[in-house]
């Protein structure tokens, strides 16, 4: 793109490079940095040594796990039945889902609220899953139909005509040749749901129900402000999303990108 | 598309197996996205039902008591003068994150279009605040913004100690904190959206401009600028939205102060439902940023629509 013939424009852009990606990366260096004063690993030993830890965890990656199986199952389904199936008013059922991306979750606390305390769903993972669910499909159903309808039609309607039926079809040749949508939708949606935070601050109540976004602030309250521990704790709930970005990485941009460029 | 597709799935049966005619002609789709449409749909449009009736209620939230109050809430809501600095400090907040991260994000794109070393790290760099998050970032912000914090600390370390000071307790400087988290936040997103449309634009487009003695700044402007509109616009709807649901990262870093200082309207209706209990007028709230939201969304797909059609007269 830019001009890199020259050896010194080649090192100038670089250094532009370098200058422009350093404040991305210093709030992460002084999360480290901070999170190893005073005590250094001791900070973490103690975070890690705190009994209730792992249930945040094993909470969180339940929620997450329970969001992923759901909304997979929507959003393919759907994704077939928009872009292959014939169905009357399609697009106003589509347009229906795509309004709820505007959707900021924020406004759901109050009818959740009350819905929850009814169906006596109150401090348990499901109220925080089915929300969480509801809001992402909208967004991967967009994405997945995008996807789908670039798989040529003829190849479903020659297995139709082979005597294959709509669920074979949907499993033995749309499944497969989804696998990399599929891959951009699993990365995106165990990330936000592993860092939900509003739904699980309101909903979930006690240390063994609550889940990893709240691990900082449970530790301003348990370590009284003690900001080492509280960095620890962010370091350690941080490095499952960034491990499973960095390892999923091209499928996560290429399935971004996929979704916007239409 | 999909007619033609099933019209087509139709002729070839006739050919080939008339018996199997009536199940190929049509199968209807409906129970393969009602899943979706129940758990998706349905959930949510009971959730805006439900806030619309709440919005005409006086209601605590918990007591049986429920008092019909009609539009009692949003004339409130009109009055409460919290409001309109929420929304103003949406909109600036808005024009900066926009602004500065299409800016970001355009330069980023194309320097990682370019044959420069270790790309693939400075990409994953750029990403790894968006899949962070801010539950897990909020407590280094206010750690660097802190009286006794890394920010002071640096300062009086070069000799500007009396630039040191309380940063969040000053309005301006802690709406800009918080506008600057968001723009350090989600300029993965967009520089990923560009990067993707530039990705598609010929390099022999690129090569001629040079050959014809166009330099950097003017293949930018001229050629890169119009080839990515629609990304532009995808980006303004997205971060209008995005701005309008801004609520995790004002409410951990700063709880919506100094005085309201970094309220937004996600932050008041929390404030107001769960903090102060009156259910009603945070329900009137909610149904307005749906409205503004929804408007905006509309607007800017409206507007970007017809700014086209003049250019192609």
């Amino acid at each position: 793109m830019f001009e890199t013939r020259r050896l010194r424009s080649r090192i100038g852009l670089q250094i532009l490079l370098t200058v422009l990606v350093v404040p991305f990366v210093f709030p992460l260096y002084a999360m480290v940095q901070g999170s190893l004063e005073g005590l250094g690993w001791g900070n973490y030993a103690t975070v890690l040594s705190l009994p209730v830890l792992p249930k945040f965890f094993i909470n969180s990656a339940l929620i997450s796990a329970a969001v992923i199986v759901i909304v997979m199952f929507c959003t393919m389904t759907a994704a077939f039945g928009f872009s292959k199936l014939h169905i009357r008013f399609k697009e106003v059922y589509f347009w229906l889902l795509l309004i709820c991306l505007t959707l900021p979750g924020v406004v759901l606390i109050a009818p959740l609220f009350a819905t929850v305390t009814r169906v006596g769903a109150y401090n348990t993972l499901w109220a925080v899953i089915i929300p969480v669910a509801a809001l992402q499909i909208p967004f991967t159903t967009l994405l997945a139909r995008n996807f789908v309808d670039g798989i040529p039609s003829e190849l479903i309607e020659a297995a139709r005509v082979d005597g294959a039926s709509i669920v074979r079809v949907f499993w033995d040749i749309l499944l497969p040749l989804s696998r990399p949508i599929m891959a951009a939708v699993l990365v995106l949606v165990f990330i936000n749901s592993w860092n939900e935070f509003l739904l699980a601050l309101l909903f979930l109540q006690t240390p063994d129900q609550q889940t990893i976004t709240l691990v900082p602030s449970f530790f301003v309250g348990q370590y009284n402000n003690d900001q080492t521990k509280v960095l620890a704790a962010a370091v350690l709930t941080g490095l499952p999303v960034v491990i499973a970005y960095v390892f999923l990485q091209r499928f996560f941009e290429r399935g971004l990108a996929a979704g916007a460029l239409k | 598309m999909t007619t033609s597709a099933t019209t087509n799935a139709a002729g070839v049966a006739t050919e080939r197996s008339s018996r199997r005619r009536g199940g190929l002609a049509r199968p209807t789709g409906i129970p393969w996205i009602l899943p979706a449409l129940v758990v998706s749909v349905g959930v949510l449009y009971y959730c805006i039902g439900y806030t619309g009736y709440l919005s005409t209620l006086k209601w605590d939230g918990a007591s049986p008591l429920q008092l019909q109050v009609g539009l009692e809430n949003y004339a409130r809501m009109f009055r409460d003068p919290i409001f309109w600095r929420a929304l103003g400090n949406t909109a600036l907040f808005y024009v900066v994150t926009f602004a500065v991260q299409v800016a970001l994000g355009i330069v980023l794109a194309c320097l990682l279009h370019s044959r420069l070393y270790l790309k693939t790290l400075y990409k994953v760099l750029i990403f790894v605040p968006v899949v962070l998050a801010p539950a897990t970032t909020a407590p280094v912000f206010r750690q660097i913004y802190a009286p006794t914090g890394t920010l002071n600390t640096v300062l009086e370390g070069i000799g500007l100690g009396g630039l040191a000071q309380p940063w969040f307790s000053n309005g301006t400087f802690a709406l800009f904190i918080i506008i600057s988290v968001q723009i350090w936040q989600s300029t993965g997103v967009v520089f990923i959206l560009y990067f993707a449309a530039i990705g598609q634009i010929s390099p022999e487009v690129i090569e001629a401009a040079r050959i014809d003695g166009a330099g950097d700044i003017r293949i930018i402007t001229s050629i890169i600028w119009p080839s990515v509109r629609g990304t532009t616009i995808a980006i303004a709807i997205l971060s209008a939205i995005g701005s309008l649901k801004t609520f995790d990262i004002p409410f951990l870093i700063t709880s919506g102060g100094p005085t309201y200082a970094t309220e937004f309207l996600g932050t008041r209706i929390y404030r107001i439902s769960v903090q102060y209990s009156d259910v009603g007028l945070g329900a009137a709230f909610s149904i307005v940023l749906l409205l503004l939201a929804i408007g905006t969304a509309v607007l800017i797909q409206v507007g970007s629509r017809t700014r086209e059609e003049k250019a192609g007269v």
